[in-house]
């Protein structure tokens, strides 16, 4: 036994023995098309590259290995990266893409520390939030050179441009959006007679009046184990409880110069929710973040989901009870949703090369006649160019998702010190769901979230 | 004359010689301990006295380590850090000599099976089971609260409330550290002279005092080894809280470690969170310090 | 009547220790039947009872589990004198086996480092004299004691300027340069007659001679017991590889498994299919080898 262990031990040394030590450095060298070893060795040259030798010198034709890291916004496990990747190859087989996947709740530490480690991806498909944070603190390619007149025009939403940028400096390349919104479930509704206080003609639009009404019946009833559950345990899909509180009384985030702040209508919203809570009519959960709150709705646990949206109501799809999709309840009956936006920055790791090649990738996702719109409908959400039109021309649900563009919110997520104050945001939350005054913790979000970490430049 | 400093001589050069051979037998596990473990240490120190972030550097001088004193944060991750300790030692202790004496004197086969089941939790580590735990603790439906709930008990919102959610990560901090100490045990009480023992009894000294007179002397080093490395291994807590609470609700369940994870990885203060490192080592350093103090005046007899 | 009752509670207390075995077996058993169970089986919804045993087994969770594929390994060698580069790329095996073999990898290789470097330190330590013994040694008395996880920001940027990161190394190097193992060979090597070293030495063996032949054969114990400390510490090493890897081909069964249990968070079948896989052949070895375990553990107290 010891001595198969001892063998199994030098085996493995001698294998990996230089994996990693030489990793990343191999691109930076010139790959001379190796005289191709006998042994069942591979050079590192991609298939095409060896069979034509003599490939033109320019720089694109280089063989250049990219990483792209994705947060699942094309769905989890969906599957279809890798069938962008393998499209990709059969355009440009000189770049070879890499895939990583990251989840929501501890990607962007995984992220960080990639950062902090210089192994940060070529390309990331993330949203603004992170995404312009990066672009200010130096971490990204500027995207400037594609932003086209053409491009410009043919997105023509002054909103959507602004949230790619930083200080008038293009960061992300931006290739859907769509709002969040709530989801209910239909047949608990109904079983605490609710569903009469949910609007269903029309935009779907309700007041705060009738949401509170929606869940003192639902606790009434006891139609699902909660009515709802106010997640706090974490920075994973928080935009819907700010959505949330936002919402209830039209209240806003970012007050006037542009600093963080929840003003009087917020934290009117937030006594409201903790009263709520207390009355057992909402279920605050400081264990558990969106994921746990999504499940907790799809196994019929909670009757609601603060976090509903074009990709999770395909993640989080029921099959034994009907989701329907409604926006945030506000007092007058008009929402002001936050909206999503999906798109890709490409990271500066010092290589033109692999710059060039995220680019290119970028692009073809993005913006390529067959899977540009297929990328789009991916994410289920709405393409930001006019020019692809109606990619979900049969779909009612989606028309009238897309005609809540006209509710869409000022987009807060990239004014400074946005992750900071994602952490601040729900430890805020904790501390109020766990029977703190609200004026309180809210003057210390607000004094908190605006401590700059970032040193003056 | 010539003679003696020939000798000199070549006793220095001998001396040389053994010194540099010695050097030779040190000089793999210096690379690794002085390129591993101190030069980040020095770095670590250096950065505690930045505000270095994603963006860049600056020196602060001490104005990382003022704020800590007078982070809320921190002053709570301190104290939960401690009750970890203070809670987890003891009940380890008397929990690992009370499974090492019920298991030791029976057949061998029984013994080590019971050894094998304790010591599971340390092999498997917290990352494999931490799932099934999580359902456990659930609010909606979880085991526990299943369990409560079937004897007429409200639920409890197990790792969501700030009473329980330190006790939730203590029990399972528990289960993966009773392992060693049991073994440890259970090889120190069977080499207690069983002589000595049957002569006491024949004396007609009661249970306890066999135990006191003649069985704790001889697994008192055991259990001072036992507090060390328990000691060690709660202040390392960290993959649990990460994965089951995040630190939550309201830093309830944060230790330093993790605030120290938090504040670089997730709020990218890289200097800030050194600065709870050079706290944290030393903190850790006193305590050991304490600790081989009691253990080598404890072995010494 | 004194007989009885000693009984009594020798029983009760048997009991009592079965049932809590039992507690501690059980989140092990409900992996491992989770891992095979139908998604319906392994929720409990509200007002169901709880199905402690699958009313099916189906192995549809490792399929899914098993679905992403990487190269077992891939080593890039240099060709001396030449600029190209070969590269070993292993059979292609499902992804969470690679992470696996990354474990296993780890684990050994900072096993075999550590009892390499830290028998010979040990021994220089204390069977030699020389300048600055005396400052080492109290320099890794109190380094000890330390969490890794204290100098986890630097390490990040040391490992960045040897582009370790998303390697193997970058979790093995800081591991074998913890001086615990060298501590406990230190003590070991203590036992070590210096009668004996000498007896050597003038029979001509060379140092290093010396050490193989013998100090090794008596400190060879301690070689065991610091394997097995140095493969579990390895193995649970969780914050430095959450920090140092994050590529799915780079990362290590825990880190996946962890990965999984947020990203595919709704697939329980598939999560528990992943940690039946992290728990069971680690369990599986440490079966096999317990003997081996319990002596390294009471060895390693022994002397540390």
């Amino acid at each position: 036994m010891k001595k198969l262990v001892s063998i199994a031990l030098a085996a493995m040394l001698l294998l990996s023995t230089f994996s990693g030590c030489s990793a990343e450095t191999t691109t930076a060298q010139k790959t001379d098309p190796a005289p191709a070893t006998k042994t069942e060795t591979e050079t590192k040259t991609t298939p095409d590259a060896a069979t034509t030798p003599t490939a033109p010198e320019t720089p694109s034709a280089q063989p250049v290995e990219i990483s792209w890291w994705a947060f699942p916004t094309f769905g989890v496990n969906s599957g279809y990266e890798q069938e962008v990747i393998d499209a990709f190859a059969k355009v440009h087989p000189e770049i070879t893409i890499k895939l990583t996947t990251l989840d929501f709740q501890a990607g962007p530490e995984a992220l960080t520390s990639a950062i902090e480690a210089g192994t940060a991806p070529d390309v990331l498909f993330d949203a603004p939030g992170r995404i312009i944070e990066y672009g200010r603190n130096g971490k990204l390619i500027k995207l400037d050179d594609m932003f086209t007149a053409d491009f410009t025009k043919d997105v023509n939403n002054e909103g959507v441009i602004s949230a790619c940028k930083a200080d008038g400096t293009a960061y992300m390349y931006p290739l859907s959006i769509a709002p969040f919104y709530m989801g209910i479930n239909k047949e608990a509704f109904e079983k605490a007679d609710a569903l009469q206080y949910v609007n269903l003609e029309g935009d779907r639009a309700w007041t705060t009046e009738n949401f509170t009404k929606a869940c003192e019946a639902l606790a009434k009833a006891a139609a699902t184990q909660v009515p709802g559950i106010v997640y706090c345990g974490g920075q994973g899909g928080d935009q819907g409880t700010r959505a949330l509180v936002n919402n209830l009384n039209s209240s806003s985030i970012v007050n006037a110069d542009g600093k963080w702040a929840i003003d009087e209508k917020g934290i009117k919203s937030l006594e409201l929710l903790q009263k709520m809570v207390t009355d057992k009519s909402l279920d605050a959960n400081t264990a558990y973040a969106a994921a746990d709150e999504l499940q907790a709705f799809q196994n019929g646990v909670a009757a609601m989901s603060f976090c509903w949206g074009t990709s999770n109501s395909i993640t989080y799809k029921s099959d034994s009870f009907t989701q329907i999709s409604v926006p945030f309840p506000s007092e007058d009956g008009t929402p002001s949703l936050e909206f999503l936006a999906n798109g890709f920055c490409v990271f500066d790791n010092k290589d033109d090369a692999k710059a060039a090649a995220a680019k290119t990738f970028i692009q073809f996702i993005c913006d390529d006649g067959i899977y540009g719109p297929q990328s789009v409908v991916k994410t289920g959400a709405f393409p930001v160019r006019e020019s692809f039109g109606n990619l979900y021309p049969d779909d009612a649900e989606k028309g009238l998702l897309s005609s809540w563009t006209k509710y869409y919110g000022p987009y807060y997520n990239t004014s400074a010190n946005f992750t900071a104050m994602r952490t601040e945001w729900w430890n805020m939350l904790q501390r109020v769901f766990q029977g703190g005054n609200v004026a309180a913790e809210v003057e210390i979000f607000n004094a908190q979230a605006n401590q700059s970490v970032t040193p003056a430049k | 004359m010539a003679n003696s400093k020939a000798v000199v001589r070549a006793g220095i050069s001998s001396q040389i010689k053994s010194n540099f051979i010695s050097y030779l037998f040190m000089l793999p596990i210096l690379v690794f301990f002085l390129g591993f473990v101190i030069l980040p240490m020095v770095m670590g120190v250096f950065t505690s006295f930045t505000n270095s972030n994603m963006g860049g550097s600056e020196f602060v001088g001490f104005s990382n380590y003022i704020q800590l004193f007078q982070d809320k944060n921190f002053l709570k991750s301190s104290v939960n850090t401690i009750i970890i300790v203070i809670v987890s030692v003891p009940t380890v202790a008397f929990f690992s000599l009370w499974v090492g004496s019920a298991i030791y004197k029976l057949k061998p086969a029984i013994c080590s099976f019971f050894r094998c089941v304790f010591y599971l939790p340390v092999v498997t580590g917290s990352v494999a089971v931490v799932v099934v735990w999580k359902w456990m603790f659930d609010v909606y439906n979880g085991l526990f609260n299943h369990g409560l709930n079937a004897i007429g008990v409200q639920s409890v919102n197990w790792l969501g409330d700030s009473k329980t959610a330190l006790l939730c990560i203590i029990l399972i901090l528990f289960t993966t550290s009773i392992g060693q100490p049991i073994v440890l045990y259970v090889s120190a009480l069977g080499n207690v002279d069983q002589s000595l023992v049957e002569a006491a009894e024949v004396d007609g000294a009661t249970k306890l005092q066999t135990f006191w007179r003649i069985k704790y002397p001889a697994i008192m080093p055991t259990t001072l080894y036992v507090m060390v490395i328990t000691t060690i291994n709660s202040f390392q807590c960290f993959a649990l809280i990460q994965l089951l609470t995040s630190g939550g609700p309201n830093y309830a369940t944060s230790t330093v470690m993790y605030l120290l994870y938090e504040t670089a990885f997730k709020r990218y203060q890289y200097g800030y969170a050194d600065a709870m490192g050079v706290v944290l080592a030393i903190v850790i350093a006193i305590f050991s310090a304490i600790q081989f103090k009691v253990m080598n005046g404890g072995t010494a007899e | 009547m004194k007989l009885q009752k000693t009984n009594f509670y020798r029983i009760l207390s048997l009991v009592v220790l079965v049932v809590i075995a039992l507690l501690f077996l059980f989140p092990l058993y409900w992996i491992v039947t989770g891992s095979v169970k139908e998604k319906g089986d392994i929720l409990i919804k509200a007002g169901e009872s709880v199905k402690w045993i699958p009313s099916t087994i189906s192995w549809g969770n490792f399929g899914r589990l098993f679905s992403a594929t990487e190269p077992l390994f891939k080593v890039k060698l240099p060709i001396p004198f030449t600029e190209s580069i070969v590269t070993l790329t292993g059979p292609i095996v499902p992804r969470a086996v690679r992470w696996l073999y990354n474990s296993v990898f780890i684990s050994l290789a900072a096993m075999f480092f550590t009892c390499l470097t830290a028998s010979l330190a040990g021994y220089a330590l204390a069977k030699k004299q020389f300048v600055g013994r005396a400052f080492f040694f109290s320099l890794i008395v109190c380094a000890m004691a330390l969490p890794k996880q204290v100098i986890l920001i630097p390490l990040l940027t040391v490992m960045k300027n040897l582009n370790l990161v998303e390697s193997p190394w970058a979790v093995i190097f800081p591991v074998v340069g913890w001086p615990f193992g060298v501590f406990l060979m230190k003590q070991f090597s203590e036992s070590i007659p210096t009668s004996l070293i000498e007896a050597a030495r003038i029979d001509g063996a060379g140092e290093f001679r010396t050490f193989a032949n013998v100090a090794f054969p008596i400190i060879k114990p301690g070689f065991g017991a610091l394997a097995i400390f140095t493969f579990i510490n390895a193995w649970n090493e969780y914050p430095l590889q959450l920090v140092m890897l994050h590529e799915p081909q780079a990362k290590t069964i825990a880190l996946g498994i962890a990965g999984l249990q947020t990203e595919m968070s709704n697939d329980y079948g598939l999560i528990m299919a992943g940690a039946a896989l992290a728990a069971v052949p680690i369990i599986v070895i440490f079966v096999m080898f317990q003997k081996y375990f319990t002596q390294g553990i009471t060895m390693g107290a022994v002397k540390g």
